[in-house]
């Protein structure tokens, strides 16, 4: 009962927060104390994409870099969580990963530019993707370092006692098993990515900009109705990722327990 | 028992885990169409003699040879010699029908052909209408059928068996004991059972081993074992008495009821002897 309470009132919460966005990002008018707008139309969406400011390219780079990340990321730390997993100085490995997270983002992005700055990488998009790679795969070398259980591998010795080469294992055995872990990582890497500002801002000198980095504008000019249309494109595909996720792993369950 | 010439020959086998000396110059040989049981006791070497055999951990020193060629050579996926674990292992995201293909379609065998193979593989171990359920709606009896059928598909030319029935429970066990026992001389299969159960080896085995300390301490066929109680096999099983205490000894992980399924077993020999 008491869990049931909580998770409605959470719910409600990011509801109501949702609804304000979205008033807020066709408001006109909305004078205190009044509760609701007064005027409403959609001047605010129309000026987002509107050619010269160009929030509609900087989505469409927001969601290619994030995506680079989250394959790249997911990819290399799938292959590479089964040597750390396997490895006898594991725990120290784990150290090391952790780091990124340990630090601020703030040090992190001012320590990578150094670096950045000599490779010529900083502010390009590709100094922002591997700087956000890096939080990225320590974040899925953590997460999926996990998969490399005991029963995964007696899964594999399985496979090929049964005929199946290495290539087989990887494609018939542990990728469909790791699938629904593999699209968490997923979902998850894109969204550091998809939420970055401070890896964007310090790699990215300015230069780069993302649907973050945008809002983070809107909000400095006081344009709180322009900020929240944006940020309700920032919260568009998480959302909907989310949403599939759900859908694909409640899907799965029904499947299997119909069968 | 008139059984072909010899089909699975290990030959002074020596392995090492992690600095251990696991098994050491392990001889023996299995013939064709023949069950060799292995008995030994926890961490006497009998799992990592499998896993070795099947090319899964690597080998110090020895030779294996499976019809003449050498085997210990070659990958672990060809050499024709399935194992199967104690756990009932099915793979998680493929149904009944499809864990019990999966060595088919490694080997690119045409559709039809595995339909019709694996259908009768599903008659013969009694799991009509489940060929759409997934692992988790399979008991544990179902589940190691599934995992046999899978490996009796691919027509290994040695099966080699850990402890498979041993978290089953007794009436399943004692039917799971039975239907390899039918399906293996049905299809004349060659396999190698590792358990520690006296009981078990007898129901199962033509031929017998007894690992200890990672040595092979005796080697007899069923009928010499069965002729000579004071020999082989069965020295090795009074040694176990010895240690269980001859009423049981809860303390030492065997219980009463374990002695004396093994003083059945032992009495009852030649009834054994005669059903096979």
């Amino acid at each position: 009962m008491m869990r049931r309470a909580l998770s409605a009132a959470l719910l409600g919460l990011g509801l109501l927060c949702l609804g304000v966005l979205a008033l807020l990002s066709v408001t006109r008018r909305w004078p205190w104390p009044v509760l609701v707008p007064t005027e409403l139309h959609a001047d605010q969406w129309r000026e987002l994409f509107a050619s010269e400011s160009g929030v509609g390219g900087v989505v469409l780079r927001s969601i290619g870099m994030a995506s680079s990340v989250a394959i790249l990321a997911t990819a290399a730390g799938f292959v590479s969580s089964r040597g750390v997993a396997r490895h006898p100085r594991r725990e120290g490995l784990f150290l090391v990963l952790h780091l990124p997270f340990a630090v601020s983002p703030v040090v992190l992005g001012v320590s990578l530019s150094y670096f950045f700055l000599r490779l010529n990488l900083a502010g390009h998009i590709v100094g922002v993707v591997l700087a956000q790679f890096i939080l990225a795969y320590a974040y899925a070398v953590i997460l999926l370092s996990g998969f490399w259980n005991p029963q995964v591998q007696a899964l594999s010795g399985l496979a090929v006692t049964l005929g199946a080469d290495r290539t087989q294992v990887w494609l018939r055995v542990l990728l469909p098993v790791a699938r629904p872990l593999l699209m968490l990582c997923l979902l998850q890497t894109f969204l550091i990515s998809w939420f970055d500002y401070a890896l964007t801002l310090f790699i990215g000198g300015g230069r780069v900009s993302t649907l973050t980095t945008a809002l983070y504008q809107y909000f400095g000019s006081g344009d709180v109705r322009l900020a929240a249309t944006c940020a309700l494109l920032l919260l568009a595909p998480p959302l909907a990722a989310i949403a599939l996720h759900q859908r694909l792993l409640s899907a799965t369950v029904a499947a299997r327990l119909e069968a | 028992m008139d059984l072909p010439a010899p089909d699975l020959h290990v030959q002074g086998l020596d392995v090492r885990l992690e600095k251990e000396h696991v098994l050491r110059g392990v001889t023996f040989a299995v013939e064709a169409r023949a069950t060799l049981a292995v008995i030994g006791v926890s961490g006497s070497g009998k799992t990592t003699l499998l896993r070795a055999i099947a090319g899964l951990i690597p080998i110090e020193r020895g030779h294996i040879l499976l019809g003449g060629r050498r085997v210990d050579e070659l990958a672990p996926n060809r050499r024709n010699i399935v194992y199967l674990n104690q756990e009932p292992l099915l793979f998680p995201h493929l149904d009944l029908f499809e864990n019990m293909a999966f060595g088919l379609r490694l080997r690119s065998v045409r559709e039809d052909e595995i339909r019709e193979r694996i259908d009768v593989l599903i008659g013969s171990l009694e799991l009509h209408g489940l060929s759409g359920r997934y692992a988790h709606a399979l008991s544990g009896g179902q589940r190691q059928r599934v995992a046999f059928g899978r490996a009796l598909a691919v027509e290994p030319a040695m099966m080699l068996l850990d402890e498979p029935f041993s978290n089953l429970d007794p009436e399943t066990r004692a039917g799971m004991q039975e239907l390899f026992k039918r399906v293996s001389r049905e299809r004349g299969i060659s396999a190698i059972f590792v358990t520690h159960d006296l009981k078990e080896s007898l129901r199962v085995g033509d031929r017998f081993a007894v690992l200890r300390d990672g040595g092979l301490r005796s080697f007899a066929d069923r009928a010499e074992f069965c002729r000579d109680p004071s020999s082989g096999v069965a020295r090795e099983a009074s040694y176990w008495r010895m240690l269980t205490g001859s009423e049981g000894n809860e303390s030492s992980g065997v219980g009463t009821q374990h002695v004396a399924g093994m003083a059945q077993a032992f009495a009852n020999c030649d009834d054994d002897h005669g059903d096979k």
